[in-house]
């Protein structure tokens, strides 16, 4: 009988499906791998299980019972740890506190049991003791730790629950092998001590080498558990893509490939900084380069860094030959870079301002404008807005009136109004309906069709296969490999996406 | 219980902002309605003169909220508690430097709004480079300018006010209204027109309201609100020499009721302290309306002990109505 079951799960947010149909037998003493495309729906699978996610439909049985997993804490107490991929770690507090955190010892019930904290902590980083490196002990403050260091003391948090239920989602992203090594290990023992784990990595040899069955996600569904044993890495990636579309797109040579690329325009150098490693390309007048591979292995980094939000590390940036310190957006801006990102509420909309007051901020700081004369203004944001066919009733209406598509359009607008040399989209249409989404790539074909230079990062394969003329594939900050002309097909993609790191 | 409380109090927040769109209406009904009140109280209480008189002493509150104002516009808790400390330290360099004679005023007011400049670029940079919270640098920075007030006071006579600001501020200058409230309402025109008409103004409501895409859209934030603290410290430079000129000399700490005073009337105006939105037109109105709801204070021979507690209270009901990020826009 399996440890854990889930039988037709499913979760929507508004009318996007997270997952649609999620069936999963997890057995005592395996390592379960979850293998999916990017939003295929293998973090809300794992989430639904750790109570952090409520699903909207299924049945999950733990036991043979039916159960309803309400929050993390019901988790808990039904036997649930899980490592969460963005951390879940205090920063200004210590190892041993953070490795404590779910389970804090305390003596009469109130005070806090340090002596035994400590000893509990100790025990959890004794296997990793070898591979921990400077600067980490018990009474280290996490924000004080490496990338690397920080992710163990997730594991070893993980660990310290003494759950029978282990979700990894990407646990070994910032490790090196000596550590992940020694992190296997533990799972290896853990097994062995019929625990079950479900386990999620980007590393193709780890995933053989530790992993017992899989179960791949397509789409939002469930589509086959196999024993790893049994398969290889192409039939993996082939049930991934799906058999129909891989088929089709090995046969397909018709992919628009434009060969009247113009001078090169953007050079990156060698950069190296906290999320990218040795990442240098180029981008020529009229191309649109993409981006792709797993969820957040440096696609966002690399074009943040270009615009001067994050630090450049080492490296280089050329624009038309020319080295350039890109050190703040600003400076970007006034070199003719403009940066789109599909987080609108982060980093795009003026929340609750006007719509001109939306479209104008870029336009007055390369026109060195200091009166804002609404008419000029309006005039020229017009035009831009009519670039996209945005919806609005009046200028001064405020940006939160408008739909979340036409919210996006907006923020296009802002960068239209003078038109920049070099267009970095970071998932542009994120979260938009689907006309709009169209609209925003006719548009973007267009100007690289004038001569733009365009990268763009989107997390939905489709919109990269049909809009990049090169793609690059990254894994873990890295570039490993580059997909040109009838090799960008989503299985090439994702067989270098799990490519060993 | 708690929960019904909340829920108690977001239902009486939003039947509030339901009744109330626009709190300018509401706040000149509001004076209309204490107006009417005062003249029941004490007869002659709305007449001209009285109102006339009402009106310069709004300005002055006024003028200092126009740098409050300001400053909580560029959001991220922006707030100036050293208002108070600047028109006082304003009002005795003014006095010193003019000593009665108009000769004087020009140097005066050269003086005043560059140190009065110097104390805001102060706070900027503590607020922006060092980081440090705008409560806790306007509040410390408050504390040196009281010290440093005590110091000065020590070998320095308090000065005079020179005769023409003197009639500037307090009789008539043009159709029988003193210059003050010229003065007054050419500001609330450059308010207006600062942050309607010009890029800064654009800026200044855009890293209030997303500080983040502000900055992404290329906005230089820091610099911005850098310029804000400056621009308050020199508003309440003017303050403290209008100050000056309405009191003939300067007396201690003229400033401190400045700084609770100003925080309310901007908020009574329509400007969350959470910034991004509002204006400086609610806040003229928020000015006149605690002036007239102090006089009225005053007529009820509530001693100045009350009357800071009623605005004490004033100010912590309206967060309950208005609450910290949401706003009643105007």
């Amino acid at each position: 009988m399996s440890k854990l079951r889930l039988r037709s799960v499913s979760k929507r947010y508004g009318a996007t499906v997270a997952l649609e149909y999620g069936d999963l037998d997890l057995e005592a003493g395996e390592v379960h791998v979850l293998m999916g495309a990017n939003g295929s729906g293998k973090s809300t699978l794992s989430k639904i299980i750790a109570g952090s996610v409520r699903p909207d439909s299924g049945i999950i049985e733990l036991d043979g019972k039916a159960i309803s997993i309400t929050n993390p804490q019901a988790a808990r107490e039904f036997g649930v740890a899980i490592f969460y991929q963005e951390l879940s770690l205090a920063a200004h507090r210590t190892v041993a506190e953070n490795i404590c955190l779910s389970q804090l010892p305390s003596t009469a019930g109130v005070f806090l049991d340090r002596q035994k904290m400590i000893e509990i902590a100790e025990r959890r980083i004794a296997p990793f003791l070898d591979v921990v490196g400077d600067g980490f002990s018990v009474n280290t403050q996490v924000g004080q730790l490496r990338a690397d260091q920080r992710q163990l003391v997730e594991i070893m948090k993980t660990f310290a629950q003494d759950a029978d239920i282990l979700i990894f989602d990407e646990p070994t992203s910032a490790l090196d092998r000596a550590q992940v090594e020694c992190f296997l290990n533990l799972l290896r023992e853990q097994k062995a001590a019929g625990r079950c784990i479900v386990f999620i990595s980007h590393r193709r040899d780890e995933i053989f080498d530790i992993g017992d069955r899989i179960t791949i996600i397509r789409d939002g569904r469930t589509v086959s558990t196999k024993v790893l044993s049994e398969t290889n890495i192409d039939e993996v990636l082939i049930a991934m893509v799906g058999e129909g579309e891989a088929v089709a797109e090995q046969q397909s040579q018709s992919l628009p490939q434009r060969t009247e690329i113009g001078e090169i325009k953007l050079v990156v150098e060698d950069i190296t900084n906290d999320s990218l490693q040795e990442v240098g390309f180029q981008v020529s007048a009229g191309e649109i380069l993409g981006l792709g591979g797993l969820h957040g292995h440096g696609q966002s980094a690399i074009l943040r860094t270009i615009f001067g939000v994050l630090d450049l590390g080492t490296g280089q940036i050329f624009l038309d030959g020319a080295a350039k310190d890109l050190n703040s957006p600003r400076a970007a801006i006034r070199n003719g870079i403009a940066y789109i990102s599909g987080d609108r509420r982060r980093d795009g909309i003026i929340t609750d301002r006007s719509i001109l007051e939306n479209v104008v901020p870029v336009y007055a700081l390369k026109k060195h404008l200091i009166a804002a004369s609404p008419n000029t203004l309006g005039k020229k944001a017009r035009m831009a807005l009519e670039l996209l066919q945005s919806k609005y009733e009046s200028l001064a209406h405020s940006i939160g009136s408008m739909s979340g598509g036409n919210q996006q359009k907006v923020v296009v607008a802002r960068w239209l109004m003078d038109a920049p040399d070099i267009l970095l989209l970071d998932d542009p249409t994120k979260g938009i309906d689907m006309a709009t989404k169209k609209e925003l790539f006719n548009l973007i074909r267009e100007l690289a069709a004038q001569g733009m230079a365009i990268i763009l990062y989107s997390s939905e394969d489709a919109e990269l296969l049909e809009n990049a003329d090169r793609i690059l594939v990254l894994n873990n900050g890295k570039i490993v490999r580059e997909l040109k002309g009838s090799e960008r097909t989503r299985y090439n993609l994702y067989h270098a996406a799990y490519e060993a790191a | 219980m708690s929960s019904s409380t909340a829920q108690f109090l977001t239902k009486a927040r939003s039947h509030i902002t339901n009744l109330s769109p626009n709190p300018l209406i509401v706040a000149l009904c509001l004076i209309a309605g204490l107006l009417v009140v005062g003249e029941f109280l004490s007869p002659g209480f709305a007449s001209l003169p009285q109102i006339l008189r009402l009106l310069v002493v709004a300005s002055i509150l006024g003028i200092v909220a126009a740098g409050q104002n300001l400053v909580i516009l560029g959001g991220r808790e922006g707030i100036d508690l050293s208002v108070g400390g600047i028109v006082s330290l304003s009002a005795i360099i003014a006095g010193n430097v003019m000593s009665g004679a108009d000769i004087g005023i020009l140097p005066a007011i050269i003086a005043c709004l560059a140190i009065g400049g110097f104390i805001g670029f102060l706070n900027g940079v503590g607020v922006t480079f060092l980081g440090i919270p705008p409560l806790v640098m306007t509040l410390g920075m408050l504390g040196v300018l009281q010290g440093l007030l005590v110091v000065v006071r020590q070998g320095i006579p308090s000065g005079l006010a020179a005769p023409a600001l003197s009639s500037f501020v307090a009789s008539p200058l043009l159709f029988g209204v003193p210059g003050i409230i010229w003065l007054w309402l050419m500001i609330g025109l450059l308010m207006a027109l600062l942050l309607h008409r010009t890029v800064l103004g654009y800026r200044i409501y855009a890293i209030g309201a997303n500080e983040n895409a502000a900055k992404m859209a290329g906005v230089p934030v820091r610099v911005v609100r850098i310029s804000l603290f400056m621009m308050s410290g020199m508003f309440s430079a003017i303050a403290g020499m209008c100050i000056l000129g309405y009191s003939g000399s300067s007396f201690a700490n003229v400033g401190d009721q400045y700084m609770l005073a100003s925080i309310i009337a901007v908020v009574l105006g329509g400007t969350p302290l959470a910034g991004g939105k509002g204006g400086y037109t609610g806040t003229m109105t928020g000015a006149v309306l605690l002036v007239v709801l102090q006089s009225i204070l005053t007529t009820l021979n509530i001693d100045e002990a009350g009357r800071q507690i009623a605005f004490g209270g004033t100010l912590l009901l309206l967060m309950v109505f208005y609450g910290r990020g949401q706003s009643l826009r105007i």
